[in-house]
Formats: structure tokens, sequence, C-alpha cells
């Protein structure tokens, strides 16, 4: 059976082989093998360093892997553009610095990409965006820029722009690392939602709260490997590996 | 009332006499300290004395009639003299008409922007051009006629704005296509065609003052932006070929003085065209103008890409925008606008620089002054007046352009924070 057939057929979303990253001789991924599926709630967590981002960030080729496989939704990603580009339309990213598009509106941002990706009629996009800004709370900045809102609205916005391309998954790199206490809040409250609704999720994240709370799994990452993965319950309460207790003991 | 205590705690107090108001002001300002006191009063004798004896040159012992003498020559050039232009004709009507298109397209810009700089830099335009024609000096065999075509400069810029709310034409695509047909016709126009009666043709040797500076700027402005990006986006390419060819053009444009490039024009762009391809000093000049330019734009257009956060390109990339999306949607509307003062400061220098096609034998407007004075030696002792009215021409210009520039930046900066 090819790997292709094999995530098409049952639930899985994506399957990662023995996934290796090369930044020059720095060996950043060394050999990362899991599974992730349909629906599931992964929270990945670790030391900074430890490869974390840029394993989430090669599920959608921002960073190129070298050696070892990964399958999303059933396309392997490769060298071809129609491969990546067909994933990076399934893939939604929301990043710790927003990375919205200063020079466009809250709305321009996030019918952006429906408009010139999936090309869209300009009707369908607007009514789209503001679905989406309303699900995440915040239809009255429709006409702002994104330098005029808070933080905690930026990234409920960028969440919003993902999801306008109607994703299968969606990536989150340390999400409210950049905001303020008091925002923090009001972004996990939008990702929680977005649990509840069934979409599959892969987070990088230190709010243990959060994976307590909204995750199926956790994946411990230390220096290039997964160190343990598991329930919760599991990383929580019975720690298999001291570097997770560890890090853990340190965090909370 | 329980809160009162608290209220009173917080309330907003104005802040100390001495601290507002002109007083206050000049106390924090001028005479905060002994030092400032002393600057303050040099300052204010320095002003009044050069304000004193400027004045009193100006309007007292200054000889501004060379100005009136040369008149429409600052304008046009030689563009209407006998030998331009044929015994029996008056050429002055065409420039005229290209001068009524400009402002027709001002207008239309006033129009789609809805007032605001573009309403003021249309009417500034459109009234300047109709007062010039209530000034008291001589074109060369100037009719009524000119001074007419020169108040219907006003109703030009009107028809411009009518154009935009009464037919379709009321996008910026439009008027960018009206303009461009705009200036191609006004170039047709002064050269002129042979055979047809009244348009003969006026050789590009007599285009002059004024009009061939500005000329030269637009053409060099509206094309060097486009090449500047090409160049900037060509030098950051990831294929080697199409990098190094950048590199070295705008290596080369940059490292060679726009005079030696103008001599060098003359013998080099004919060989850059076909044997037949009807050029002239005129158009030499323009193409080199522009490419220097160009090269200039291209550096502060890279520096614009440079400037931009990673994070932007990666987050178009994560939605799948392909690379010439991000690159016209996402990286180059951030980076020229962060760029603005420089790209204007490149504009104003370029039109500064039409100057230098004097080089060349072409008279823009400093050389038909220099030239004048130099031929005339009875209005030597007017050379200051003549060079400070040039320089107040020049001035006016690029004020206008740095002007534009800080009102757009204003109008951008709400998505810039």
């Amino acid at each position: 059976m090819t790997a292709t057939e094999e995530t098409a057929e049952n639930g899985t979303m994506i399957v990662c082989r023995d996934v290796h990253k090369w930044f020059g001789s720095f060996h950043a991924l060394r050999g990362v093998s899991t599974t992730i599926n349909r629906g599931e709630v992964v929270v990945v967590f670790g030391p900074s360093g430890s490869g974390k981002s840029t394993f989430i960030r090669t599920i959608n080729r921002l960073e190129e892997h070298q050696r070892g496989d990964i399958i999303v939704d059933g396309i392997e990603l490769t060298n071809d553009v129609r491969n990546i580009e067909a994933i990076r339309s399934e893939v939604g990213m929301v990043f710790q610095s927003f990375n919205l598009f200063p020079h466009l509106t809250v709305l321009d941002n996030i019918m952006l990409a429906p408009l010139k990706v999936r090309k869209w009629p300009k009707d369908q996009a607007e009514e789209v965006a503001m679905s989406l800004l309303d699900r995440v709370g915040i239809p009255e900045q429709a006409g702002k820029y994104p330098g005029e809102l808070s933080g905690g609205q930026q990234q409920r916005v960028a969440i919003a722009r993902a999801l306008a391309m109607q994703p299968k998954i969606m990536l989150f790199d340390e999400p409210t690392s950049a905001l303020d206490p008091e925002m923090i809040k009001e972004v996990l409250d939008a990702m929680r939602e977005l649990a509840d609704s069934g979409m599959t999720m892969i987070v990088v994240t230190h709010e243990m709260g959060f994976a307590r709370e909204v995750s199926n799994r956790m994946i411990m990452f230390d220096e290039g490997v997964i160190v343990e993965e598991g329930t919760p319950n599991d990383i929580f309460n019975n720690p298999q590996q001291d570097r997770t207790k560890l890090f853990l003991s340190q965090i909370i | 009332m329980t809160d009162n205590e608290n209220t009173a705690a917080a309330a907003v107090m104005a802040p100390p006499r001495s601290e507002v108001g002109v007083v206050g002001w000049m106390r924090a300002n001028l005479f905060s300290t002994w030092y400032n006191v002393l600057m303050t009063v040099v300052s204010v004798v320095v002003v009044v004395l050069f304000l004193w004896f400027g004045l009193t040159w100006v309007f007292g012992d200054a000889e501004w009639q060379v100005i009136g003498t040369l008149g429409g020559q600052f304008i046009i050039g030689q563009y209407n003299t006998q030998t331009a232009c044929p015994l029996d004709q008056n050429c002055f009507w065409r420039p005229q008409v290209g001068l009524l298109l400009a402002t027709m397209v001002l207008g239309m810009a006033w129009g789609i922007a809805g007032g605001g700089t573009a309403k003021r830099v249309a009417l500034a335009v459109a009234v300047v051009s109709a007062a010039l024609a209530l000034l008291p000096y001589s074109f060369d065999r100037m009719g009524m006629d000119v001074r007419v075509l020169l108040v219907a400069n006003i109703p030009a810029v009107f028809l411009g704005l009518a154009i935009t709310q009464y037919t379709p034409w009321r996008d910026i695509k439009h008027v960018t296509i009206v303009g461009v047909v705009s200036f191609l016709l006004t170039i047709f126009l002064l050269r002129g065609f042979e055979g047809i009666p009244g348009l003969q043709p006026v050789s590009v040797i007599y285009w002059g003052g004024l009009m061939l500076n500005i000329l030269l700027a637009v053409a060099g402005i509206v094309l060097s932006l486009p090449i500047g990006i090409g160049l900037a986006l060509g030098r950051r390419s990831q294929l080697p070929v199409v990098k190094l060819l950048c590199v070295v053009f705008i290596e080369i444009f940059r490292g060679v003085p726009l005079i030696t490039l103008l001599f060098m024009s003359q013998v080099l762009v004919p060989l850059a065209f076909p044997e037949n391809f009807p050029q002239n000093s005129l158009f030499r000049a323009a193409v080199v103008i522009t490419l220097f330019s160009s090269a200039y734009m291209a550096e502060n257009i890279r520096g614009g890409l440079q400037a931009l956060h990673p994070g932007q390109a990666e987050a178009a990339r994560a939605l799948g925008l392909s690379g010439w999306q991000i690159t016209f949607l996402i990286s180059l509307p951030q980076a020229i606008r962060n760029v603005i003062p420089a790209i204007v400061g490149q504009f104003i220098a370029l039109f500064k620089d039409t100057s230098l096609v004097y080089i060349i034998g072409m008279l823009d407007v400093v050389e038909i002054g220099r030239a004048f004075i130099q031929g005339n030696v009875e209005y030597l002792p007017s050379a200051k007046e003549l060079f400070i009215f040039l320089a107040i021409v020049f001035w006016i210009f690029t004020y206008g352009m740095s002007y534009v520039s800080r009102r757009v930046e204003d109008h951008l900066r709400v998505g810039a924070r």
C-alpha cells in the first residue's frame, strides 16, 4: 500500500516518517515520526530551539525537509509546486507575530487569499470574511487597519484570515507568546471554539492550561526529536521521560 | 456622593499658567537660559537685517526687466522663433494644448481623489497658468490666442473633473490611460507632421525652456519607477544571470556622472537601436536620464523591500499566494510606501538634473537665461536677478513635489502603524 492511499483511507490527516531538516550544518529535526488524525488537537511543546516550530513549518513547506516523508491529507510533500500550493490552501497557519498585512484593511486581509487563490467572486469572499470576523468576535473592526487593533484583536484577525481559505488543518506557531497577559484569553477562547468545531489543529504553545483542557495529545520536543507523546493526563500526571519532567517542572 | 474624595484626587488639572499660551511657549523655547536669550536676540537681528536688505533690493534696486524680456522663452525656449516655426505660422498654441491636456488630467485626478491634495494641485496649476496670461511680458510673435489658451486652463481643469463625474472614466486606470495618451499626443503635436498645413514639423533642437525640463522630467519620472522596480526585483532574483545583469546595470549607471552619460548618449544610444529608428538628441537625452534615474530608483526600492519583515512573505506563502502575487500584492506596496520620501527625493533630483542637457546643446530654462546674458552684454548686471528668478522657478516645482509627497505619506500613515 502506498503512503498516499494509506492516509486517504483511514482518518489520518498528517503522516510524518523519519523527517530530517538541516539549517546549514545544524541538524534541526533528527528523525521525527508521528501521525495526526482528523479532528485531533495536538499541542507541541518543549524548550526553545528544540525544533518544534521548525516541525510545524515543514508541514506547509515553509521549511523544506531534506529526508523522510510528510503526507498531508493524502498529498505527499515534494518539490512539485502544484503539491505545495495544494497543501498550502488546505493548511492554515497562525504566527507568533500575527503577520497581518499592514497596508490592507482587516476585511481585505481576510478576503485576499479567497479572492486571489480560490478565485471566489467578491460578494462571496466578503460574506465569508464577515461571518469569520463575527466568529472571532470583532465584526466591528472590519474597516480598520491592523495597526489600529490591539495584539489580541490582530491575532484573532489572523485566525479568521487563515480560516477564510477553509483549511482542513490549522497550525499555530506560539500564537499567544507576543501578547500581553490580558489578551491571551481572547485568543485562546477563539482557538478553543475552533477545536470544539472539530478542526484538526497543531499548536506550538507554552500555555499548559490550554493544553490540559483542549488538546487530545501532547508532543514533547527536545533537540530535534520527539521525546515523549501522550494524552495531557499522561504527560502532566505520569510523564515517562526525565527531560519531560524537568521541562514541565520549569514552566509550571 | 460617596466617591467624592476619589473624584477629587483623580481630577484632571490644567497645566500651570507659565507653561501654556504665547508667553509660556516663549519662555520655554526662546528665553529659558541666558545663552538661549542671546541666541534669540542674535537670530532676530539677523533675520530683520536680512529681510530689510533683501526686500529693499527686491523692490528697489533690482532690475527685473530681463525676466520680461525673455518672457515666453523661459517657457518654450526657441520653439516659436522664426527659424523653428515656419514664417507664416504661430506654433505657440501647440505646447499650450499640451498644457491644457495636462491640466485636464489633473482635473480628472481631482475627480477620482474627491478633493484634497489633488484638488489643490490641479487648481494651483490652472490658476498659475491662467495668471501667466495677465502678466505684461512678451511672447515671440504672440497673438491674443496665446493668452486665451492660457486662461482656458481653468475650464480645462473643470472639464477633467466633469469627465470623472459624468462619464464612466472615473477610476485610476482611466486617468493613467488619458495621462499617457495626452503625453504622447503632446509630443506628436510638438513635433508636427510633414505635409499637414498648420502642423509643420518643428525640430527638437528648438524645444527648450521649462517645456523641455518638464517633458524630460515627466518621461523620466513615469518610466524610471517601473524600470527601477524591475531592476530591484531582478537584483533580488534567485536567477544568477538576471541578478548579475541588474547589478551590472545599476552599478554602471550609478557609477558614472550624468554629464558623462549625456555626452556618451549621443554616441552610444544610436548603437542600441536599429539604424532606421527615428531618434534625435532629445530622445537620447531622455533615454539616458531615465536609465540613470532608474538605477537610483532600483536601490531605493530594494531598500524598501529589504526593510520588510520576512513574516509578511511567509504569511502570504502560507495562504497559498504565488510568488508573483506576493511580490505585487504584499511586498511592493509596502516597500514603496516605506520609501516614498526617497522616491520623491529621486524625482526632485531628476527634475533638477534635466538642466544638465545644456551640455549637449539643448536650451533648457537655465540655459535660455545664461545664453541670453552671454549674448547680450548690456544685461550682464541683471545676471543675479535672472538666476534668483530661475532658482525660485525650480523651487516652486520641487516644493510642489515635496508637498504632494508629504500629503501622500500622511494619507497612507493609517496603514503604516
